[in-house]
């Protein structure tokens, strides 16, 4: 169906895709596999038009094609869906559906019953039945990918295009996605599928094309693959060389964060477990399971409704971000760009302001003590910037998250909650980072990693705690940890409760 | 002032120019000034033209501060006439009464600033119309109070400060002084100002930082106001007589003057200097036209189209 | 166990009921003060509940209505225009004088002035897209240039039409029905019906609603943009139209009260400042609220600085009641 050529796309200072060889059958899922940063994304858009190569060739459908313009490759029948939903929240499904390109009827006015009735039409064939005239907003995340689907369904598309669709929705919601993948799939329309967890990619596709940095790997049969070889493709060396060795908390202490009953409606149901020094404890799950607002409810940045916590062995049950931070719990979030940078201002700053305190003379803030203090952790982390006075934006994303790192380790000694800490991060800083919250445990610190990649909570942690709806479903220590037993947890197969 | 705004990684020109392009425009339109008006640079004429820009600049420097956590006050102008009313409702004759005006206008400022400090955080709405319903009820009133034209008279006091001199320094510049350096200090050299930074580059992280940024934007909104009353009472003094409309359209020149003086309305960006040299450079322009012999209505086209370039410009250097 | 939707999909848990409201929920505030007005008119004042009265109000609607339709297609796409007022001074001045000067050119001004109009509308729009300035400012820039040419220009009202221009304020269909009002009453209709059954209409919601995923399904939302502003500048010349007709004069003062007017109505009738979202009728709604409102406040001989602080108050009440968020302007 499409074959790409020898694609190469450099922007300003980077190679992101150097002769990368892609092919494409009717008919079959073939998943696009890679880390963060592999150019997966690249060559997508360049698929869609969006971006132009500087070499290769594209052909699709049997045609040599060279697009100028996405709307081009959208009228050859290649159809996109985004992370990002491209849907407009005041609007029905059917005027979603059929946007821009709405049914008309006399004197050219929009025909909503015929909208209506071809968007319920597109719906079926996608199996998935929602109200045409149900509002984007009122629907859930996964039906409103439903809808993008159906988008694809209305035109002739041909290729269909899914760039991490389960980022965002539940592990149930993603078994009927996949549903109605293999749905299209059969129906022989063309199904690339971009993903970075394996067991997905285990479940959907036919075959598999591994992408690391900007180059062409391979492209297998699922079949012929086993996770091991699959990740050695992706990563390019054992797991073994990535990750520090494991140790468990300091021996004979009380816990630093002991958590009971703790809710926070209406993704945290009843959260208990306990953080012991020098831990490094994993909080696994898929993504909707509620890891992240168990964070934000433990650190005061969103309600609890109910739960006792204590932090270094005193009640902390009125929280807020400022109370957490002075009793020395830091939270890393998940969501570097949006909510921990703050990129107009310097490093200095960056690094400072949970403890704008410590630097607070009468006289105002010391500046000069602030650049000390922001060049020790340019050295400790060792981040790759001219000096602490330039700014975060331009950074790589793990020089921006050890910037993150010597906010926290700086502000907070007792306990760091790490979401997702190397997201968006390439191999080489994610070996580093590895090494810093190493390091950081030994040092005496409580570390909840909660993570979306299984290899890094099975690398890193020395107990693993499994969520799923709003509670705690198991707990794994050990020999025992490993992907499927966290799998199982975190999807309703395991069938007991352990909570 | 400490420079506490990143610099850019590699620097582009335009960028480089925009650090500049507030001297350099303050420089270019006293040179204009001087070539048609010789005399222009002469001490009398700049006292002058000072005496004219301080009640402006003092509403600019507490719009800088709103604008700097995302805001907009639309309600200073209409505070600034209020204020003036206010403080005729004294009926006060001796000028020992002017620090008892002073501090019931603080208070009633502050009171306006924590009113619309609190529609914009607690419920959610927009600075534009929580600050716009302010102006509109603050006028009302104001009116219904004075009837449509007040009565009641200001001490003599009044005029010293608005327009007279301590050592060949007019009163208001001095008073400009005071509160740009307090102010300056509070936003370029304390944790407060940081944290001002902070919550208007990026709320959602001020948060996850422990910064109450609620508190943060009440406190600029409190500011603001606060800044307008002490300009209502001065511009008051200036003018000599109250009236209902004490500061007509600052609001919009208060805006102006900090978008020409590179305070970004997207928050974050920008500083106290930049606000002032705006307020400046507004008030040059406005005397320029003058001294042109240009019809006073002149200053408004020239208003609009220097707002439109300038903020364009910043535009585009901060998408460079 | 939750997922046991057969292949045919016939039931299943997919399928949600969505709650059906007789009334688009954003309508239902501006729906029940109007009511609530009409009520207390009735009690309140003779004079109030007769039909003179409420033709009279909707003749004296028109302006605030034409003018507030228009803010309210910027409003839609995300923009926010305060150069209304501006734009009907200079469009009365305009016409004022040049037909003063040649009578004979009355009815191709009538053209040209709201052509006038949406020109400078459209020139709101190019600047707000070519240099990525917020539109407040850039239209808070176009209205003081208007105002300071219109005011070099003349400092009184001035200018002159023949008489017969009056019938567009004054004239009445059937003694009934003012022409003023029912022009405003088709215009709010077509732009309902422009709105929701052109795939044009339907893009202004789009643009309005997320801009970039506009541009990403193919909906060329700079031409919706300059489409905006253009209306926008457009019925703002008709609201001048309809001043000049009403006075016989071009007035540089006229407007200065209608830029932030326009946008109460707007507020009320449910849209948001930032775009996507909200009922037309809504606005026409609001529209009339604020007319029978200020209306029956006369009656009852309540003075206009108390009917200001009402106006503040009921967009504090407005803008709070219906919460909002992350768009803000």
């Amino acid at each position: 169906m499409i074959r790409l050529d020898g694609i190469t796309k450099v922007f300003p200072g980077v190679k992101s895709l150097d002769n990368v060889t892609f092919e494409a059958r009717a008919g079959e899922i073939h998943a696009l596999l890679g880390e963060n940063g592999a150019g997966k994304s690249t060559l997508i858009k360049t698929m869609a038009g969006a971006y132009i190569p500087e070499a290769g060739t594209i052909e699709f459908d049997g045609e040599r094609r060279a697009w100028s313009l996405p709307k081009e490759a959208k009228d050859a029948g290649i159809h996109i869906i985004y992370q990002e939903l491209m849907l407009f929240p005041e609007m029905t499904v059917a005027e979603n559906i059929f946007i821009g390109e709405a049914p008309r009827g006399r004197f050219g006015l929009i025909d909503y019953r015929t909208m209506y009735a071809r968007a319920a039409e597109a719906l079926d064939r996608l199996g998935h039945h929602l109200d045409p005239r149900a509002l984007i907003k009122d629907l859930s995340v996964a039906d409103q990918q439903m809808v993008e689907i159906a988008k694809a369904l209305v035109g002739d598309t041909k290729l269909l295009v899914l760039d991490e669709p389960t980022a965002v929705i539940s592990g149930r919601e993603a078994e009927l996605l996949f549903d109605r993948v293999k749905r299209l799939r059969d129906q022989g329309v063309c199904i690339i599928y971009i993903s970075h967890r394996l067991e997905e990619i285990f479940a959907i596709a036919d075959r598999v094309t591994v992408l690391k940095d900007g180059q062409y790997v391979g492209t297998r049969e699922i079949g012929d693959l086993n996770r091991d070889q699959l990740v050695a493709m992706m990563v390019g060396r054992e797991l073994a060389d990535i990750f520090p060795v494991k140790k468990g908390p300091h021996a004979d202490t009380a816990p630093v964060l002991t958590v009971r009953d703790l809710q926070a409606p209406p993704k945290v149901k009843d959260v208990s477990f306990d953080l012991y020094p020098g831990e490094i404890l994993g909080l696994a799950g898929l993504v909707g399971a509620g890891r992240s607002e168990v964070a934000h409810a433990i650190f005061g940045s969103m309600p609890r409704t109910d739960g006792a916590v204590t932090l270094g062995g005193e009640a902390f049950n009125t929280p807020t971000p400022r109370a957490a931070i002075d009793r020395g719990l830091g939270f890393l979030t998940e969501d570097r760009k949006g909510e921990g940078l703050m990129m107009l201002l310097d490093m200095a700053a960056n690094v400072t302001a949970p403890v704008l305190p410590e630097f607070t003379t009468p006289l105002g803030l010391d500046r000069g003590h602030e650049i000390l203090a922001a060049e020790d952790e340019i050295r400790r982390f060792r981040i790759a910037i001219p000096g602490p006075k330039y700014g975060v934006k331009q950074l790589s994303g793990g020089n921006q998250q050890k910037i993150l790192f010597g906010r926290w380790t700086r502000a907070c000694r007792r306990v760091l909650i790490l979401d997702e800490p190397t997201r968006g991060v390439d191999v080489g800083a994610k070996v580093e980072i590895y090494e810093i919250i190493r390091k950081l445990a030994d040092e005496g610190v409580g570390i909840l990693v909660i993570s979306s990649e299984l290899p890094e909570i099975v690398g890193l942690c020395s107990r693993v705690l499994v969520m799923r709806e709003g509670l705690i479903t198991g707990e794994v220590t050990g020999g025992d940890i490993n992907e499927e037993t966290i799998m199982q947890y975190a999807t309703a197969s395991a069938g007991a409760d352990a909570a | 002032m400490t420079e506490i705004a990143a610099k850019p990684g590699g620097e582009p020109i335009l960028a480089k120019l925009q650090q500049f392009a507030v001297p350099i425009a303050l420089v270019a339109l006293m040179a204009v000034a001087t070539a048609v008006q010789p005399s222009f640079l002469s001490p009398n004429n700049l006292q002058d033209i000072l005496t004219q820009a301080a009640p402006l600049a003092l509403v600019v420097l507490g719009q800088a501060f709103v604008i700097l956590v995302r805001g907009l006050d639309l309600s200073v102008a209409s505070l600034m006439a209020s204020v003036a009313v206010l403080a005729t409702a004294f009926n006060a004759t001796s000028d020992a009464m002017i620090p008892v005006i002073f501090a019931a206008a603080i208070v009633v400022s502050a009171l306006v600033g924590l009113i619309n400090g609190l529609l914009v955080t607690k419920r959610n709405v927009s600075p534009f119309l929580a600050t716009l319903a302010m102006m509109i009820v603050l006028q009302g009133v104001r009116f219904y109070y004075t009837q449509g034209s007040p009565s009641g008279s200001l001490p003599e006091g009044f005029r010293f400060l608005g327009a007279g001199q301590i050592l060949g320094l007019p009163v208001n510049v001095l008073a400009f002084a005071l509160c740009f350096g307090v102010l300056g200090w509070l936003l370029h050299k304390s944790s407060f100002g940081r944290k001002i930074y902070i919550t208007g580059g990026n709320p959602a992280a001020a948060d996850l930082v422990g910064i109450r940024s609620d508190r943060v934007i009440i406190a600029c909104y409190m500011v603001s106001s606060v800044m307008a009353g002490i300009a209502g009472l001065f511009l008051v003094g200036f003018v000599g007589t109250v009236d209902n409309w004490v500061g007509r359209g600052y609001e919009l020149d208060a805006i102006v003057a900090c978008v020409i003086g590179g305070v970004a309305l997207t928050g974050g960006r920008g500083t106290l200097w930049g606000a002032a040299a705006g307020a400046l450079i507004l008030v040059l322009i406005f005397n320029i036209v003058i001294i042109l012999g240009l019809p006073v209505q002149a200053q408004l086209m020239i208003k609009g189209l220097i707002i439109i370039i300038a903020a364009a410009l910043f535009a585009r250097a901060q998408k460079a | 166990m939750a997922h046991i939707e057969s292949a045919d999909g016939a039931s299943g848990p997919a399928i949600r009921p969505i709650r059906r409201l007789p009334l688009d929920p954003s309508l239902i505030i501006v729906v029940l003060l109007l009511a609530a007005v009409v009520i207390a008119g009735f009690t309140l004042s003779d004079r109030f509940g007769t039909l003179r009265n409420f033709t009279n109000v909707l003749e004296q609607a028109a302006a605030l209505g034409f003018a507030s339709l228009g803010q309210a297609l910027v409003v839609i796409v995300g923009g926010i225009d305060l150069s209304i007022g501006a734009i009907v001074t200079a469009s009365t001045v305009l016409m004022a004088t040049v037909v003063e000067l040649h009578p004979a050119l009355m009815i191709p001004m009538i053209f040209g002035t709201l052509a006038f109009g949406a020109f400078i509308g459209f020139i709101n729009g190019y600047v707000t897209i070519k240099t990525g300035v917020h539109p407040l400012i850039v239209t808070l820039g176009t209205a003081s240039i208007l105002n300071g040419a219109v005011l070099i220009f003349t400092l009184q009202p001035t200018g002159g039409v023949p008489f017969w221009f009056e019938e567009f304020a004054y004239g009445r269909i059937g003694g009934v029905m003012p022409i003023s009002g029912l022009v405003m009453l088709l215009s709010f209709a077509l732009a309902w019906g422009f709105l929701r059954y052109t795939p044009t209409g339907r893009a202004f919601y789009a643009v309005g609603g997320s801009p970039e995923a506009a541009r990403l399904t193919g909906i060329r939302s700079n031409r919706i943009t300059l489409m905006a502003y253009s209306a926008s500048g457009f019925f703002a010349a008709m609201a001048g139209a309809y001043f000049v007709s009403r006075t016989g004069v071009g007035d540089p003062r006229v407007g200065d009260p209608i830029t932030l007017a326009s946008i109460t109505p707007v507020i009320l009738g449910g849209l948001i400042l930032g775009g996507g979202k909200g009922n037309i009728l809504g606005v026409l709604l609001g529209v009339f609220l604020i007319s029978l409102l200020s209306n029956l406040l006369n009656y009852m001989n309540v003075s206009t600085f108390i009917q200001w602080v009402i106006q503040g108050l009921i967009i504090i009440f407005a803008v709070s009641i219906y919460v909002h968020k992350g768009k803000k302007l």
